[in-house]
Parts: structure tokens; sequence; C-alpha cells
């Protein structure tokens, strides 16, 4: 790990020894963007602008949350090492399903679709390229992959079949030029990733027809208005809200959106046709209707942790920046809208209003990236040190209540409340200063943070520790099955990153 | 399929009314969980390794369904004794290992605990009947010195 974070200084505080090449093993990334040229010829300074943008905004920020080192960029790709093939594997995924939402929304011939391969091999480094068979490799099976998808060689399949869940489907022993032994080459198959392209002609054709819909709209409308011209002032002073500002009677219109080809006729009859902005109605309903609501939250510093615990020392001063986070964990509901745009893994029972449960960090991870797309804002798991600033709401105290149990304020075993088979819906108790309900009981919170035993070595800027061996994550508040002790504000815990528990659930946060 | 499933699950119904509620998984007879390291009694530096020993059965990923597969669950100082009907519980003592993991590094303060493994299935459920170590005893003594 500390190697690659050298990498880009140069390895300036530590020679390589005696002159010797520094070669290391490294799971090596090469993207290459589909018919550059054409895009180029088509539009060279749009598509220079474009292509720098994805690579701000996507490429970079997902290399360095997998914990890998940006190479080099060339003119229309980007090479990447990293230590482990899993997180190399995983950014490919996260950088191409990525792409497929910002695709979504332009016409097939402006699209900027990259073609990844990713290779396990002995390198030469240097500080700003890497040299060896294993980058030729990975270049070549880069490129007989096809737009938009992920190949990988035989030795990084070996590490990860078991470890990361997607298919995998093998292409056999493939040729390449100039490299003497034949290279397996799988493609992989995360299933999002399929059914992202499916959606996007799904919701291509749910806003043709939605626009007909509207074009029909209007033209009655227009005819009605026409035709008795006792009746429009009637019509105008009473607008029918929007279907965008209210999140709550909004179901009918997702389901409208699962059975796109047979639009169902309930819009049209049931809202008298918003005269205005006829536009802006099928790109509301490409997104989810149902945003978790948030809470704005002023920054502020705090002292973080406790002496309750060890895991909770050193209590240190964080500061922390605005944000806004989610009033409730996230609903079944809200949950069930993410699994029916095949974007999340499972589609979850249970009562509509209560937190989701039985998800694991890597689900939650889904979800987030999910409401992300589809709202086009930057949604995302709260940081640790915004969870707690969050959930202490301006108090220092054991609960944000106080020093001493009451009943009515959280969610646990010995709460004070009688204990109960299944979490109890959202907001069922007090909200805190902030205004914010179920920090603390209810369920376990997944946070961004990778989980570490203390402390120690902590930043004081409020953003989210993603250094280190990230197989754990970290869980905030405490759940129903659990006792006051892991109610407290401070208390924290890690699990499986990977792993589901009945317990288990999240809210969301969004940066400013 | 269903209806061979729903004849299964039905048979399965009859023959063993008792335990028909129960959500764990049966497992062979002959499995053992134990310890590898520490043995019972033993007096250790906190800090200290536990590797956890299995026979007769397969350690897998939590949410893997395989036969007779199960994850590692390392209780320490639990008195309660285990629900065979709920998930085994998560918290700062019912360690999970749901990633396959079979030891690991664990930092205790000075003292006695005890310490247990039980196994649980794709869900967290206990097997029926539990697989579960014998409870040992390691004595944690104070630390010599600062590292």
């Amino acid at each position: 790990m500390g190697e690659i974070r050298n990498f880009r200084s140069g390895n300036h505080d530590e020679p390589p020894p005696h002159g010797s090449m520094p070669r290391r093993l490294a799971a090596i990334i090469v993207g290459d963007i589909a018919s550059y040229s054409r895009l180029m010829q088509a539009d060279e300074e749009g598509t220079h602008v474009r292509v720098k943008r994805i690579e701000r905004d996507l490429i970079q920020p997902s290399i360095v949350e997998h914990h890998g080192a940006l190479v080099k960029t060339t003119g229309d790709g980007f090479i990447a090492i990293f230590d482990s093939p899993v997180e190399a594997v995983r950014c490919s995924i996260v950088i191409q399903q990525n792409l497929i939402g910002r695709n979504a929304s332009l016409p097939k011939d402006s699209r900027i679709e990259y073609r990844i391969g990713v290779n396990l091999g002995d390198v030469i480094v240097e500080p700003d390229d890497i040299y060896g068979d294993g980058v030729n490799i990975a270049t070549r099976i880069e490129g007989i992959a096809e737009p938009g998808q992920v190949y990988i060689s035989g030795a990084i399949y070996e590490q990860i079949k078991h470890k990361i869940v997607c298919g995998y489907e093998s292409l056999g022993d493939r040729k390449v030029k100039n490299i003497t032994d034949p290279v397996r080459v799988y493609r992989v198959l995360p299933d999002s990733d399929a059914v992202g392209r499916t959606r996007g002609r799904r919701e291509n054709t749910l806003i043709f027809l939605l626009g007909i819909m509207l074009l029909v709209m209007a033209s009655n409308v227009l005819w009605y208005l026409l035709a008795p011209p006792g009746k429009v002032g009637k019509q105008a002073a009473v607008p029918t809200a929007p279907p965008v500002a209210s999140p709550s009677p909004q179901p009918p219109q997702r389901e409208a959106a699962k059975q796109a080809p047979q639009p169902s006729p309930s819009p049209a009859l049931s809202s008298p046709s918003p005269v205005p902005a006829p536009t802006q109605a099928p790109r509301q309903a490409a997104t989810p209707l149902r945003e978790p609501e948030m809470i704005a939250i002023r920054g502020g510093s705090f002292a973080m942790g406790s002496n309750d615990d060890p895991t909770e020392r050193p209590v240190h001063q964080v500061t922390v920046k605005p944000f806004s986070i989610g009033k409730y964990p996230v609903t079944v509901q809200e949950w069930n809208e993410c699994a029916a745009a095949k974007a999340c893994g499972f589609t979850a029972t249970g009562k509509d209003d209560a937190p989701i449960s039985n998800v694991s960090w890597t689900d939650a991870q889904q979800y987030v990236v999910y409401l992300a797309q589809a709202t086009k804002k930057p949604y995302r798991l709260p940081s640790e040190a915004e969870w707690e600033y969050a959930a202490r709401g301006g108090t220092q105290t054991r609960y944000w209540w106080g020093d001493k149990l009451q009943p009515g304020m959280a969610g646990c075993k010995d709460c004070g409340d009688l204990a109960a088979e299944q979490p109890a819906k959202v907001g069922s108790f007090k909200p805190n200063p902030f205004g914010l309900h179920d920090m603390g009981g209810g369920v376990d919170q997944w946070v961004e943070d990778c989980w570490r035993r203390t402390y120690q070595g902590a930043a004081g800027d409020g953003s989210a520790w993603t250094g280190g061996d990230c197989t754990s994550h970290v869980l905030r508040s405490g759940s129903w099955k659990n006792d006051s002790r892991y109610v407290r504000p401070s208390n924290r815990d890690g699990y499986d990153t990977n792993v589901r528990y009945p317990t288990h659930g999240f809210r969301v946060a969004l940066s400013p | 399929m269903k209806i061979l499933r729903c004849i299964a699950l039905s048979a399965a119904l009859a023959l063993l009314p008792g335990i028909a509620l129960a959500q764990g998984k049966t497992a062979p007879k002959d499995a053992k969980l134990y310890f590898i390291t520490p043995h019972d009694g033993q007096k250790v530096r906190s800090g200290f390794w536990v590797r956890f020993g299995l026979r007769n059965m397969g350690v897998t990923h939590a949410g893997d369904d395989y036969q007779n597969a199960g994850h590692h669950h390392l209780l320490v100082d639990v008195n309660d004794p285990i629900d065979p009907k709920e998930p085994i519980a998560q918290d700062k003592s019912h360690l999970h290992f749901g990633a396959g993991q079979t030891e690991t590094f664990l930092e205790l303060p000075p003292g006695t605990h005890t310490l247990q493994l039980v196994l649980g299935d794709a869900k967290h459920y206990p097997f029926e009947p539990p697989i579960v170590s014998e409870k040992i005893t390691v004595r944690v003594r104070q630390p010599a010195s600062s590292r």
C-alpha cells in the first residue's frame, strides 16, 4: 500500500536500492475510448472537454477510491495500477457503470465509451510510466474488449473469481499481438451493467411514450381552451401540483415506469394536464420519484469519540463541512425502487415505511450510486465523522437527550420500550436536536469509512477514512437487537464489507 | 420443481413436527468445531491470534447457501445460551467472520475471558443441532511494556 502512495511522488524519499529497477507485482488497468477518432472528427473541442471531465470526475476519483494509482492519461485513455486485483476490477466496473449513466441521455454516436482491460503482471515502475509485458498484455486485452465492457486476463480471474460476485464469461485462450503465449481472457458481466443497458432502452421507450402522451394531452387542452372559452380562467387558477414537488403521492408513476410498454392511463386521467412546461415531465419520469427526505446540517466543530470503549478513543476534535443527511434511514419502499430499476441486488420484503435491513456495505453503495445517477445529485453515504456530528445534534452527553436512558427516544433492547421482533417503522422515536430520527437504535447504519480499531491518527476534517485494508466498514447507531450501550452516538463497530446481516441498514448523505 | 419442493417440504414437516419451525439447517453428526489456538487455560499477551478449526464441514462466505458449510462466529465472554431460532447476535462480544476468515487477531483487556466458536449458516442462524466449540478460558496478562 505504502508503495503505491509513494509512487506518484516519484519515490523521492526512498530511492530504489543500488539503482536496481523498481519492479513490483501490480494489477494493471488499461482503458481506452472506443471510436475516439470519430468523436474527435465530429467535435474536437467538445469531445476533449468531455473526456477531461470524465477523467476528472469519474476515473481519477474511482481509482483513488479503490486504492489504486493513476499512472498516466493518454489522449484517449488511461493506465492505472492497483495492489489488489479485486479493487482493480471493482474500479473498472464502477467506471463502466457510471459511464452508462452518463451516456444514457446522449445519442448513440456521441457517447463516450471505454474499453477496459485488466491484467496482473510484474512491472517496472517509473515516476510517470510503467513498463513490462504485463502492461502490453493489458493493452491487448483492452484492444479486444467491446466498448463498455471489462475484459480481464486469466491471472486476474484466478484472483477474484470467488471474491467479486458477478458473472464471468470465458472467451478462451486468445493470441494477442507480439505476445508469444496465448492469453486466457474473461469478460466480466456485472449484473447491473447488463441491466443498465436494458434500463436505458426501457427508459427511452418510456420517455418517448410519455412524450406522445403529453402531446396528446397538450392538444386536448389546446382544443379545450379554444372550444369553451368560459372555463379557461378556472383551469389556470387551479394549477395542480406538479408531480415533482411532493415525495409522498408518487408510487403510481413509478409503477407506470415499470410497465413501460403499456403506459397506464392513470397519470393522464388523474392529473388534469399540467399546462406549464410539458417538456419537463418526461425527464422527471426517468428520475426516481422517491428521494429520501434530507435535512441540511450546518458545519461545525465537535469532540468526536468517547472514553467509554477502546474503539472510541482517543477523543479528538473534528470540523465538519456543511452537508445534508437523510432524516430517516433509507426505507424498504425507497430501496425497492432501486431494486425495481435493477440497480439494487434484491427486492426487500417488509412494510414500506420500515427501514431497509439485511444490506451489506456494498449493497448500500449500490443504492447511493443509483440515487446519485437517477437524481444527478451527489448522493453518498455519510462519513463516520458526519454521522456522529449529526447524531450528537450539538450535544456532548452520553446520549443526545442526556446522560440517562429515557423511553421514546430510541429503539433498542433495553431502551425502555417493548423489545420488538422487527425494527419499528422509521421515525417512531423522537427526533434529535437536528431533526433527525433514529440516529441510535433501530437499524445499524453503514457509513463510508473503512473500519479501524481506534481513532489513532484520524483526520480532523470530517472526511471518510478510506485508507488501509478495507475489507470491513464502519457501522453506527446500534440496532433494535443491541442494548443501550450501542445507542450512544459515539458507539462504533466494524463489519465485513460484503456480508449482509439482518440488523444492518443505512442512511444517505449529500454534499451541498 | 416447485411442486417437488412443496412435497419435500411437507414430508419434512410431517416427519419432523418438533423442529419444523426452526431455522437451523442440519449439519453432519461428526462435524467438529474447535480452537487450534489458544488452548483452554492458556495465558496470553493481549493481542493474540485465535485460529478456528472445523472438521467434516466447510467454511464459506455468509450468504453462500451450500450444504454442510457455514461461517465462524467468535463469542467473547458470552454467557447467554445460544438461541437456535435467532440469527447469531452481532455486537462487540459476538464477532462475525462472514468473509470466510478462519483466524483473527484479538485484543482483550487483561483478565480472564471465555471464548467459544459457533458456526452460522448463510443467514447467520446456528445449525440444528448447533455446531459449537468447547468454551475455553484464556488469561490475558498485563502488557509488559509499551510498544
